[in-house]
């Protein structure tokens, strides 16, 4: 349950503010806490503060493991995308070893996280998401614009079946609506998708480094197919309905897009490698991160600056100044050149000692969040940049927009959009979509992007289903490579996990782990103030955000504030946080205990 | 039954600090499991090569299967009546 807590606060200049926190924020993933200052009389609200109350230390804890296990470990940072986390470390792990999956393999990996895509975008966007779109929450915020929907017509009611707006709201409604009930019974279909693939969802049991242990036969492939047009079935009337909402939100309040607006700095770091490309060597990876099917890029003001993993991986910077963390200036330099010879900061995850500094959050000054501050260096202008990743969708699309590298035949970059064409279906014909770059990097594009990215993610799905017929009906069917583990090697694997950007930096010395730093979307998007002062991006994007709900201080939901953190996916993966007061001691036995209890 | 319980109170303190962090004594190595002798690995170099039923092909990193793969019981005669065919036994 979210709390609010209020506090008349006396501004320098004379006008009241009231301090409002909701924490920890319902409906999504882990602990956040939100804590902000709103000028009711301006209707704005002037500062916030993103804090996160949780630390689980896996850099700390896989140091001296083996990192064969790497995957497994890292898989289990969230209970929700942990097979990104484990993709990612395989990749990270391929390139210390020095290998490829093979090409059937590498399918597999990409069928298994477009499957996830299409589950967890819909779930999230479905039923967490809308509940604050739906007819039910909009009756309690905003009842004029609810009276308003139940006399527009819905653009797209032929797509999507509901011929007004305020019908869409209600089957937005939890429990309920028509929309919310088939998404679950969808995120059913999609997990099996995943499952077929990955063995089982979300801590995959068939993926290694080098390949995986899943075993390809036709069945394995039509079982797939046959979800996956299921679920296009369902796609085809989302993204309709998702364009219809949210078009209506713009109209039905004039300044809308100033919700959740903040300075467009995107990063993507690029998904579904090209798996007659990619070898995860190094000194390659500028070459096959340009062939993945969603081009890595960091998009700066609406201009794409770089589409290179290289220049990515070796802007990654980790700042502190609001987080409970000791610095490690002082502590042991792992990597001081890549294997091509470029100089890797301090700041660099290769270089990162975790020293956590557990204290009492301290709003006013801080230190106040458990999240670091991860920043991007932008070689061009000296400036680090705090980039968010938009919830995922929008910086993926944004990026591959620009790029047009993208070009299969379900899903191409023109350039300045995507399009998207998915096949017939039971109940449509063949129907092309395109989203195009839009002029915000705010509430409503971040969601509208997710919509989108289901159809993006089904329309790689068909490809890749497709190419790994062909190549099996071909009578190739090895998905494994062997390796061993070198005594020294150092690792980086580059991914999307589905709310953005998600990088392993592995560091072997004598066949264990000596450093391990996975970096997730969320710590870039939760990110606190930076030493320099610049918040980060949910900070960010609420501060000067309009209020447009017409309840006034009493009653207030919040809702602005609610749909814009929201819009980002925010997934602070809930840990097992087992603080028990002064330093108490929790008995302890082994097992196994052969049923004889205590 | 096979319990251990560690109380700073009782005497040893067994506890120390790693990044900040109180630690009590460790029961085994992390990477115990794959560092004990007679584990053989399974990822190891030349594993595929020894893999029964299985044979590479070409250099694109493909390899074509036959029925061994999934049957030692007459599985030569459970192989496609021709060998153009591709040879997809059951998993």
């Amino acid at each position: 349950m979210s709390t609010v807590s209020e506090q008349d606060l006396q501004s320098g200049k004379g006008t009241r503010l009231v301090e409002m926190a909701w924490d920890p924020i319902t409906r999504i993933i882990g602990n956040l806490g939100i804590y902000t200052k709103i000028d009711f009389a301006e209707r704005k609200v002037v500062e916030c503060k993103s804090t996160s109350s949780m630390f689980r230390g896996y850099s700390v804890f896989m140091r001296g493991k083996d990192p064969r296990d790497a995957h497994f470990i890292t898989s289990r940072i969230c209970g929700i995308c942990g097979d990104n986390h484990a993709t990612c470390s395989v990749y990270a792990q391929n390139m210390a070893y020095g290998i490829k999956t093979p090409i059937l393999g590498e399918m597999i990996f990409n069928l298994g996280e477009a499957a996830e895509y299409m589950f967890d975008h819909a779930i999230f966007q479905d039923n967490l998401v809308f509940v604050d779109f739906c007819e039910r929450m909009v009756k309690e915020t905003n009842p004029g614009v609810l009276d308003r929907a139940e006399k527009s017509p819905a653009p797209h009611a032929e797509a999507h079946g509901y011929r007004t707006i305020a019908d869409i709201m209600r089957a937005l409604n939890p429990f309920t609506g028509a929309i919310y009930r088939e998404a679950l019974q969808m995120s059913r279909l999609t997990r099996e998708m995943f499952c077929l693939m990955e063995g089982r969802h979300v801590h995959p049991s068939t993926l290694y480094p080098g390949g995986v242990g899943t075993v390809p036969t036709p069945q394995l492939f039509t079982d797939y197919l046959v979800r996956l047009i299921k679920f296009i079935d369902f796609a085809k009337k989302l993204v309709p309905l998702n364009d219809d909402i949210f078009d209506f939100f713009y109209e039905a309040l004039p300044g809308y897009e100033m919700v959740g607006n903040r300075r467009i700095l995107l990063g993507c770091w690029g998904a579904f490698q090209n798996p007659e490309v990619v070898d995860y060597s190094y000194e390659r990876m500028t070459d096959w991160g340009r062939a993945m099917y969603v081009t890595p890029g960091v998009v700066v003001d609406g201009e794409l600056i770089t589409t290179d993993l290289v220049e990515i991986n070796l802007g990654i910077r980790i700042m502190l100044g609001n987080s409970y963390y000791e610095d490690w200036t002082n502590e042991e330099t792992f990597v001081t050149h890549d294997p091509l010879g470029n100089p890797v900061d301090k700041r660099h995850p290769w270089n990162q000692t975790t020293i956590p500094k557990p204290q009492k959050r301290n709003l006013p000054e801080g230190p106040y969040s458990w999240v670091m501050s991860p920043r991007w260096y932008n070689k061009r202008t000296g400036d680090f940049l705090p980039l968010d990743t938009g919830g995922g969708p929008l910086a993926r699309l944004w990026a591959t927009a620009l790029a047009g590298l993208v070009d299969t035949p379900y899903v191409k970059s023109t350039g300045k959009s995507v399009t998207i064409t998915l096949p017939r279906t039971a109940s449509s014909g063949e129907m092309q979509l395109e989203w195009k770059v839009p002029k915000w990097a705010n509430t409503l594009e971040r969601d509208r992007a997710r919509a989108y990215f289901i159809a993006y993610a089904a329309g790689m799905a068909m490809k890749f289903v497709e190419d790994a017929l062909r190549r099996l009906r071909g009578g190739d069917v090895r998905v494994f490579q062997d390796f061993d583990v070198p005594k020294e090697a150092i690792g980086c694997g580059f991914h999307e996990a589905v709310r953005g950007v998600l990088s392993h930096h592995l560091v072997i010395r004598d066949r264990k782990i000596a450093n391990y730093h996975p970096y997730p979307p969320t710590p870039w998007n939760a990110s606190p103030r930076d030493h320099m002062g610049q918040p980060g991006p949910y900070e960010d994007a609420v501060q000067g955000l309009p209020i447009f709900e017409e309840n006034g201080q009493e009653g207030f939901k919040g809702i602005d504030i609610m749909r814009t953190v929201r819009s980002f996916d925010p997934c602070l993966p809930c840990g097992v946080h087992m603080y028990v007061g002064d330093g108490k001691v929790i008995e302890q036995h082994h097992s196994p205990m052969l049923g004889f209890g205590k | 039954m096979f319990g251990l319980k560690r109380n700073g109170k009782n005497g040893k303190n067994d506890e120390k600090t790693v990044a900040n962090v109180r630690v009590g004594k460790p029961q085994t190595k992390p990477s115990a499991p794959s560092h004990t002798a007679g584990v053989k690995r399974g990822n190891a170099r030349g594993n595929f090569d020894k893999e029964q039923g299985l044979k590479a092909v070409g250099n694109g990193g493909g390899a074509r299967a036959t029925a061994r793969r999934s049957t030692g019981i007459n599985a030569e005669a459970r192989n496609p009546i021709d060998p153009r065919m591709p040879n997809l036994p059951p998993a």
